[in-house]
């Protein structure tokens, strides 16, 4: 397992929004975590990057490494790439130079062609490389976002909301390249608002509800199970 | 009274009589008795900066200027227009005191660095006015200034320091007085949490005027005694030198507090008089203890001292129980509590909320539900005044609100709570409710008291009324600013997502709690995530996806709805 | 009246410095360092040092100065600011007063250096070698000045734009944690950004010193003006903060020319006051202040 997450308490303050979480993920699969608002799903990710919450129970393990005693910092040199809700793009500088800085973790040695494949995958941003990043459309600040995280060679990929706020065509397109870079190799984590959507795509998910794991499996089989209706939008078929 | 102001309150007249011991022992030796009073005198300008760092949270970096205008004032007119000493000094406080007006308003545009920046230009230019001002002596200044008198008494020497410490006495108690009433628990509303505290009534533009008002008066009182004591003034004195002194002895007392203010203008007097061959390496000290005291020890030598007054309770009988008899609410209005009409607001080039337009009904359940991002909580804020709306109007029983401050609304009789929950952490349970009591109704502060306790008593929240809002567990913080929201009964009531982060068993009281104030006849309106609470208590659904509302309805009609399903779910495959 | 510019320009081109080096701790710190004219009377007698101490020449005291003062920038990163970085705005406020009254009263406790201005070496001839140009003596220290100081700015500017490491420090400014994401080490960022800002002060205070003594209470008085420089320019404006500090240096001459003695001071603390009230963001910026 490339990812392991088991039995995850994490919270601000005095809040704990996670009770208890386990989710793994295998190298070249995608999986969803999905869930209503306030489930927890980006909590998981910020705790497993080191952003914010405080960890106060079970573990996280990356490739071997023990992610609870990494810095965010060290965790983007292993592997574990995080675009994070707001995508936090360097908004002053160029697209182009956010994308060079996306290489700042590794040696270096393969930055222009690695700079390459990314505008190859994404022309619409290669259009706009000297565009300075707060002029992009979201659509495009997504892109970036995503190909700034793969200029540092991920093995896991971890994708917070990325349809967020992008009409559907937009949407569509990204999910098309998050599907490509699954094939070729790069684990993904992804969350989502947008269950069906996400469960088109994905390998396996899991639905969070209220900080603990609802319903897991086969992406396939919970598409059809009725109580993710019911866990996002209550009623009298959910408990 | 505030308990984080209890052990001011019983250090003050400890401080004072210390000094007045003192102050008889040492009668004899000359040097202790000119330090002690120019430490009176300095106190009192302290005192105004303690309260205005530590109150209202604004620095100022130009106290020093008040106290010039206060100074000079007496200056002027003791020697070229022969007044009496009392006179001058009346006018050289009001003097001071309009320009403390003038600094506030300044003060309201302005936050943080930027407000250092203009109250430090502030100070440089009134010393660049004495300078040039020939007026009032320029560069030289004004001397042999007379010295005062009380009938018989010349103050000088020894009735100067008792001159000096019973003013700083009397303002003191002033001070205090000032802190215990309504307008402490306002400051203190607004020290800990601006937004809140507007939202719940306070009005928090006015009370900073006030500080920066009652600061500006006391450092021009300040100047004036240091007049007559010294019995000359020039340009270089009321200098950014005197404004640092007192910040520094504002931070070493203890911002906030006036005994801090007292001791620290002690301290910092009685150094002055020692080692004057050590002068650089007293400053350079000066310079390392504040960046320490500030880093380590923000309550300074005072906080120090009181330790752990903070976790004690408040003392004062326990309260009667009082059992709610739970008179519904009437209303004399024939309007709709609110009505929203073609609400757009927008971020740049991002619609927040588009063209949006309801209204609700009297003594109804609404829940406003919507994915992330869809607009909800802007357009909570724009109905309880914060930020405007680009086109649209909201009014509240009639009244149109565009453009009102939050605490306006907030008298109007409409409560509100945040999504986190914001309570005032350095206040009490009971202290956080009754803020909004006093903010709210013209009631005093006992009859505040009463209204919370009972306000806390019908939501079963009593036991944690001394317990101090930052130490509360999470469930419990957002039932106590629901308490605070509802206390002062308004018919109105905005809650934004108040089941985020609570447990099963925390969501069933909290759908008792809403149903038993809607029972009370009061409108409400909730953000929600929680589905399930939604639909058991809504009696109507609104659904928002993209600023826009996309369905409206009751619970069983919206939860049907395919559009509301694909707006969460997406579309399925 | 050209006499009087020169004169403003190449005291301005202190305050330029200072301005450039307050945006540059403000960007990366969000903290207004309000001892920042204090470290350039700092560089100034570090470049004492070097000449009278050490007797080397004045360009190597130059080099000198300036290392010392990005180690100087490295120490009070560390000491003061990083520890202070989790207090209120109120509290850092007073933290960097605290800093400027240390270094304030303390430089002159150094032995050599006491709290009297001292007179630096010029950087080339004696310090009162002119020439005459348009009908006034221009002192060749201040074309110094000016090239120096467009070599300074050529220099961040090369550094900040064009380098990967410096446009890392500008991305960790603009998104810290962007920046983590990417694997950039903020702290390590911000350390230096300070570090940075310190050295351009000891270089300014050095370039000037021949002209305007170094040592001396001078500092509160600089770091204000340096401070008026960037806010009328822009604080969130490099360009703006440079620009700025010259005009304030201009202003400040001339109106020592034709008002008497103290009068200027004043008028150029107004000019604060007024930009804060008219256009708080400046002249070259075009967002409104430091709030986040």
């Amino acid at each position: 397992m490339l990812l392991d997450v088991r039995d995850l308490r994490a919270g601000y303050g005095q809040l704990d929004v996670l009770h208890g979480v386990s989710v793994y993920v295998d190298l070249g699969e995608l999986v969803a975590v999905l869930g209503p608002n306030g489930a927890g799903k980006s909590t998981l990710l910020r705790a497993v990057s080191q952003l914010g919450p405080a960890v106060r129970g079970g573990s996280i393990v990356f490739d071997g490494h023990d992610l609870l005693r990494t810095s965010t910092e060290q965790g983007v040199r292993y592997g574990c790439l995080h675009v994070a809700e707001g995508r936090q793009l360097f908004s002053e500088l160029t697209v182009d130079d956010n994308l060079r800085l996306g290489a700042y973790a590794t040696d270096h040695k393969t930055i222009e062609r690695d700079l390459s494949s990314v505008y190859e995958r994404f022309p619409e941003i290669a259009r706009r490389r000297s565009a300075v990043a707060f002029s992009l459309s979201g659509g495009e600040q997504q892109m970036l976002a995503i190909g700034r995280a793969l200029m540092a060679k991920p093995k896991l990929l971890m994708l917070d909301e990325p349809s967020t706020g992008l009409a559907p065509q937009v949407v569509a397109k990204i999910f098309s390249i998050i599907g490509d870079l699954c094939r070729a190799g790069t684990a993904v984590l992804l969350v989502e608002q947008n269950a069906y959507l996400a469960l088109q795509h994905a390998d396996r998910a899991y639905v969070l509800e209220n900080g603990a794991t609802a319903l897991s499996g086969c992406a396939a089989e919970l598409s059809a199970d009725e109580r993710i209706k019911a866990i996002y939008l209550g009623g009298a078929t959910g408990e | 009274m505030i308990a984080r102001l209890h052990a001011d309150a019983r250090a003050i007249p400890i401080l004072l009589a210390l000094v007045g011991v003192c102050g008889i022992v040492a009668s004899s030796n000359a040097t202790f008795v000119q330090a002690a009073t120019y430490a009176g005198i300095y106190a009192i300008a302290a005192i105004g900066l303690s309260l205005l760092l530590g109150s209202v949270n604004q620095i100022s970096l130009g106290q020093a200027a008040f106290f010039g205008i206060g100074a000079y004032a007496v200056a002027y007119l003791t020697t070229s227009a022969n007044w009496s000493y009392w006179p001058a000094l009346v006018v050289g406080v009001v003097l001071a005191a309009f320009f403390g007006v003038v600094i506030g308003f300044i003060a309201l545009r302005f936050h943080g660095h930027y407000l250092a920046m203009a109250t430090l230009a502030f100070n440089l230019i009134c010393v660049g006015i004495f300078h040039q001002w020939k007026l009032i002596g320029g560069a030289v200044g004004i001397n042999n200034i007379p010295f005062a008198q009380l009938g018989p008494i010349r103050i000088a020497g020894t009735p100067a320091f008792w001159f000096a410490w019973i003013a700083a006495a009397i303002v003191a108690l002033l001070s205090l007085r000032l802190l215990r009433g309504r307008m402490g628990y306002a400051f203190e509303a607004i020290r800990n949490d601006e937004l809140a505290a507007e939202v719940t009534g306070v009005p928090t533009r006015r009370c900073k005027i006030v500080a920066f008002t009652y600061a500006g008066a006391l450092a021009g009182l300040s100047g004036a005694m240091y007049v007559a004591v010294i019995g000359l003034m020039a340009p270089d004195i009321p200098g950014v030198g005197l404004t640092v002194d007192l910040l520094l002895m504002v931070v070493l007392g203890g911002m906030g507090s006036v005994s801090g203010a007292i001791i620290g203008a002690c301290f910092i007097g009685f150094l002055s008089i020692t080692g004057h061959s050590f002068d650089n390496w007293r400053e350079v000290a000066y310079g390392v203890v504040v960046i320490a005291v500030v880093v380590a020890a923000p309550g300074g030598l005072f906080g120090l001292i009181r330790g752990r007054a903070r976790t004690r309770a408040t003392d004062g009988a326990p309260a009667p129980r009082i059992e709610s008899a739970m008179a519904p609410l009437v209303l004399h209005s024939n309007e709709l509590p609110l009505v929203v009409s073609g609400v757009t607001k927008r971020f740049g080039g991002l619609i927040a909320v588009d063209a949006v337009s309801f209204a609700l009904e009297y003594g109804t359940l609404t829940s406003l539900i919507g994915p992330n991002g869809a607009g909800k909580t802007t357009l909570f804020n724009a109905m309880s005044g914060i930020g405007r709306v680009n086109t649209g109007t909201i009014r509240i029983a009639g009244t149109p609100v565009t453009g009102w401050a939050p605490h306006r609304i907030a008298r109007l009789g409409v409560g509100r709570t945040f999504q986190n929950a914001r309570l005032f952490d350095e206040m009490t349970v009971l202290e956080n409710v009754v803020a909004s009591v006093l903010a709210l109704t013209r009631v005093n502060e006992r009859a505040a008291n009463d209204r919370a306790r009972e306000t806390l008593a019908r939501l079963g929240l009593e036991h944690l009324s001394t317990t101090y809002a930052m130490h509360l567990p999470f469930g419990e913080r957002r039932r106590v600013e629901l308490a605070r929201a509802i206390a002062a009964d308004p018919w109105l009531l905005l809650v934004d997502e108040p089941a985020a982060g609570l447990n099963a068993r925390e969501r069933t009281t909290l759908q008792q709690d809403l149903l038993a104030i809607r029972g009370r006849g009061v409108t409400i309106l909730l953000i929600e995530h929680d589905m399930k609470l939604v639909m058991s208590i809504s009696d109507r659904v609104m659904v928002l996806q993209f600023g826009k509302m996309i369905a409206d309805g009751t619970a069983g009609v919206i939860r049907n709805d395919p559009l509301v399903a694909a707006a969460y779910l997406g579309i399925a495959s | 009246m050209l006499q009087l510019i020169v004169a403003g320009l190449t005291v301005g081109s202190g305050y330029a410095l200072v301005a450039l080096g307050l945006h540059i701790i403000l960007r990366a710190t969000r903290i207004i360092n309000f001892a920042q004219g204090e470290f350039l009377i700092v560089g100034g007698l570090f470049a004492l040092t070097f000449v009278e101490v050490l007797h080397v020449n004045v360009w190597i005291a130059l080099l000198g100065s300036t290392a010392c003062g990005f180690i100087l920038g490295l120490v009070f990163e560390r000491l003061i600011l990083r520890p202070a970085s989790r207090c209120s705005e109120i509290a850092l406020t007073i933290v960097t007063i605290g800093a400027l009254y240390i270094l304030l009263y303390g430089h002159a406790l150094v032995p050599l250096w006491g709290s009297s201005p001292h007179p630096l070496p010029a950087f080339s001839g004696e310090g009162a070698d002119s020439f005459a140009f348009g009908g006034a003596s221009i002192p060749y220290q201040s074309l110094w000045v000016f090239l120096l100081l467009a070599l300074a700015l050529a220099v961040m500017y090369a550094f900040f734009e064009r380098t990967y490491f410096g446009k890392a420090i500008r991305a960790a400014a603009n998104n810290p944690i962007g920046a983590r994401l990417t694997g950039i080490d903020v702290t390590q960022t911000r350390a230096i950004s300070v570090a940075i800002s310190i050295a351009l002060c000891a270089f300014g205070g050095t370039i000037i010193g021949p002209i305007t003594l170094v040592g001396g209470a001078g500092g509160t008085a600089i770091a204000i003006k340096g401070f008026v420089g960037a806010i009328v320019g822009g604080f969130e404006s490099p360009v703006g903060c440079v620009v700025g500090g010259l005009l304030v240096g201009i202003v400040e001459k001339l109106l020592e020319g034709k008002f008497e003695y103290g009068l200027a001071d004043p008028l150029v603390y107004s000019l604060l006051l007024v930009t804060l009230l008219v256009r708080p963001q400046g002249l070259f910026a075009s967002r409104v202040g430091v709030r986040d």
